[in-house]
């Protein structure tokens, strides 16, 4: 399949502008996640890509032909819903088989009861029997065949919205947050078996989430969303290495990067008239600046070992992992702590250090990522 | 405990048997007069049980009405309401409950009113259209009198059902390649099953026993419905009180049968399990 080209696509419902002028483009085989928070409008987009929403301007182009009147079923997609939408009176093998069924029909097996009858007579047409088989072999869902979908799990509903889609062999498969329902062991599963789903299909994908977990094992590319505009296009790793602005920074990352306005003066940073501290870098140029670095990369040292004067405010064990966050102090006593956003720090293992205990926190010149203070986006270096 | 849950069980089963009594009594004095003798009706004394030796006096009193074609009639008629309202009323209520369009308000409104008007109030007008379209005299046109009634509410009852269900269960089926019809046919009316037997119901029993449209349209004796016949045993100076109550009977039976069949339908939570609740 196909290209799939989004060229300046927007969205108003009423006056309320959801998507405005979108452009992308998902290669074929690719696993493409729209991420973001609620009401960023990706959702809308992957209704707009299916045929299920009107697109209010711009243009949709599969495989180079313009699409934005196709209906869903000649856009040849297969869309797995949030609430998995299977057809509560039909048993399982009722709700796979019913695509294959529908392209088997001729245009009047369609016409009232004639269609019940034709349906019921084609399921057991020996082909579509085998390959609704099949499928349920694949997702494990043999031994519930015959249930409709009121006696079955959540996780079990989720497989049959995803053997439905799997069945018909369609160009693109649209999924909006199938795992969002399911709790965090059933939703770990199935995302490594969506993963695996896709190597073996080989077919694209595109999977809206606001989860940034999902988002990152799962993906090939990353859009990120917020407000209706993209934010950044990248793999994972660019998008977590490279955020392109502090919204990327901050909604991408558990805990997110930590973020802190800063008046640059070479290499020396003020965050306060009473607290600057030394940079090992000169900042990228000088002025108020967005001081951007993960967890991860900040170390947490006794007092007066690191260039910025902190106190342990929070501790979360994570098991193998540990999060500590921090409040920035100056001056070295309690009464001059900042007000200011936690600082978090991530390090393995499982010491704990005292809640209230001053310590200090100290990083590699090349490991912080800089940003204006005023557009947000990110400064190359 | 267990002496307290049986007190319960045993006032809750004095309570429906009273209920059952207090519903099947008409019934019960329909077959007690039906069964009895003519001469005791007028007097005092009648026997309050059916006594089954008057059958045949009753048979005798029918013979030469067309009692049986009265039924008939009343069946077409009741069978007819409930197919064009049910019809109609599911495209109807279907595109109240999902489409947007102009006047859908309008027609929300219009369809209201229909129940707000007495039936008394437009049966002039309404006679003088049926002259206009030569829909006098004729079974087919007392259906479409009837429906006009029946099928609002069934609009009403569909177009509630369907908001109820999920659209991104149509949703789906429109991109596993169903058409709209198909959609409507195959997956939201199956879901609104107990709606739909609810409004038969309606729509039966609203055909099943209307007289003023039948006796203003029908002059014909052989097109009556059974109410309009049961209404011509009153007599200007007397009225067979057995025979009518016979007549009652009979015309009871069919629709005590709709009802027992259909109201295993009645029975809500199709939907159950579609989405995450």
């Amino acid at each position: 399949m196909p290209e799939l080209v989004l060229d300046t696509v927007a969205k108003t419902f009423g006056d309320t502008q959801v998507i405005r002028s979108l452009s992308a483009t998902v290669e074929d085989g690719e696993f493409l996640v729209l991420l973001g928070p609620s009401g960023c409008g990706k959702s809308t987009l992957l209704r707009m890509i299916a045929g299920l929403t009107e697109i209010t301007a711009g243009e949709i182009r599969f495989d180079g032909k313009r699409a934005n009147d196709w209906s869903p079923r000649e856009r040849d997609v297969a869309f797995v819903f949030q609430s998995y939408a299977l057809y509560p009176h039909m048993t399982v093998r009722g709700n796979i088989a019913f695509p294959l069924v529908m392209d088997a029909f001729r245009p009047w097996h369609h016409l009232p009861l004639v269609n019940g009858w034709m349906r019921r007579r084609r399921m057991k047409d020996p082909a579509i029997a085998a390959r609704t088989d099949a499928i349920a072999r694949q997702l494990e869902l043999d031994p519930l065949i015959d249930r409709r979908p009121a006696g079955l799990s959540g996780g079990q509903r989720q497989r049959v919205a995803l053997a439905r889609a799997l069945i018909r062999d369609p160009s693109i498969y649209l999924l909006d947050e199938p795992l969002s329902n399911l709790d965090a062991r059933l939703r770990m599963q199935m995302r490594a078996e969506i993963s695996s789903l896709h190597h073996k299909v080989g077919k694209t994908f595109v999977y809206v989430t606001h989860d940034q977990v999902e988002a990152m094992t799962m993906a090939t590319r990353i859009i990120v969303l917020d407000k209706g505009e993209v934010q950044q296009i990248g793999t994972p790793d660019e998008i977590y290495h490279a955020p392109a602005n502090t919204f990327v920074a901050r909604f991408v990352g558990s805990p997110s990067m930590n973020l802190l306005t800063v008046d640059g003066e070479g290499a020396q940073l003020r965050i306060s008239p009473s607290l600057s501290f030394a940079h090992g870098e000169a900042a990228p140029r000088a002025g108020r600046l967005v001081f951007g670095i993960r967890p991860e990369k900040l170390e947490l040292r006794p007092p007066g070992e690191g260039p910025l004067p902190a106190e342990v405010v929070v501790v979360e064990s994570l098991g193998a992992e540990i999060v500590v966050g921090c409040r920035l102090q100056a001056g070295g006593t309690r009464d001059h702590l900042i007000d200011h956003d936690l600082v978090f720090v991530r390090r393995p293992g499982n010491e704990r250090p005292a809640l209230g205990s001053p310590c200090s926190l100290s990083f590699a010149a090349g490991d912080v990522v800089w940003f204006d203070a005023v557009t947000g986006l990110r400064l190359k270096p | 405990m267990s002496a307290l849950s049986l007190i319960l069980g045993f006032l809750r089963a004095i309570l429906v048997l009273v209920l059952v009594a207090v519903a099947g009594f008409p019934i019960y004095w329909m077959a007690t007069t039906a069964f009895s003798d003519p001469g005791q009706l007028y007097a005092s004394g009648q026997v309050p049980w059916p006594q089954p030796q008057y059958f045949g006096a009753l048979v005798a009193e029918l013979e030469g009405l067309p009692v049986g074609r009265w039924m008939l009639n009343t069946l077409f008629v009741a069978t007819g309401t409930t197919v064009v309202s049910l019809l109609l009323g599911s495209l109807a209520g279907y595109a109240l409950s999902r489409f947007r369009f102009h006047g859908r308000g309008v027609v929300g409104f219009l369809l209201f009113m229909t129940q707000v008007v007495p039936e008394a109030l437009i049966l002039v007008p309404l006679y003088a259209m049926f002259v206009a379209l030569g829909l006098l005299n004729n079974l087919l046109g007392l259906v479409l009198a009837n429906a006009a009634f029946s099928l609002p509410v069934a609009t009403f009852i569909v177009k509630g059902a369907i908001d109820a269900i999920p659209y991104e269960i149509e949703e789906s089926a429109l991109i596993d390649n169903c058409p709209r019809i198909g959609v409507l046919t195959m997956i939201v009316l199956p879901l609104i099953a107990p709606s739909l037997a609810a409004a038969a119901v309606i729509a039966f029993f609203a055909g099943w026993n209307e007289y003023l449209f039948a006796s203003t349209f029908l002059m014909n004796r052989t097109l009556w419905p059974a109410s309009v016949g049961l209404a011509s045993f009153i007599g200007q100076y007397e009225t067979p009180l057995s025979a009518v109550m016979g007549t009652a009977l009979l015309f009871s039976l069919p629709a005590i049968t709709f009802f027992l069949v259909i109201q295993r339908r009645i029975v809500s939570g199709l939907t159950s399990g579609a989405v995450k609740g």
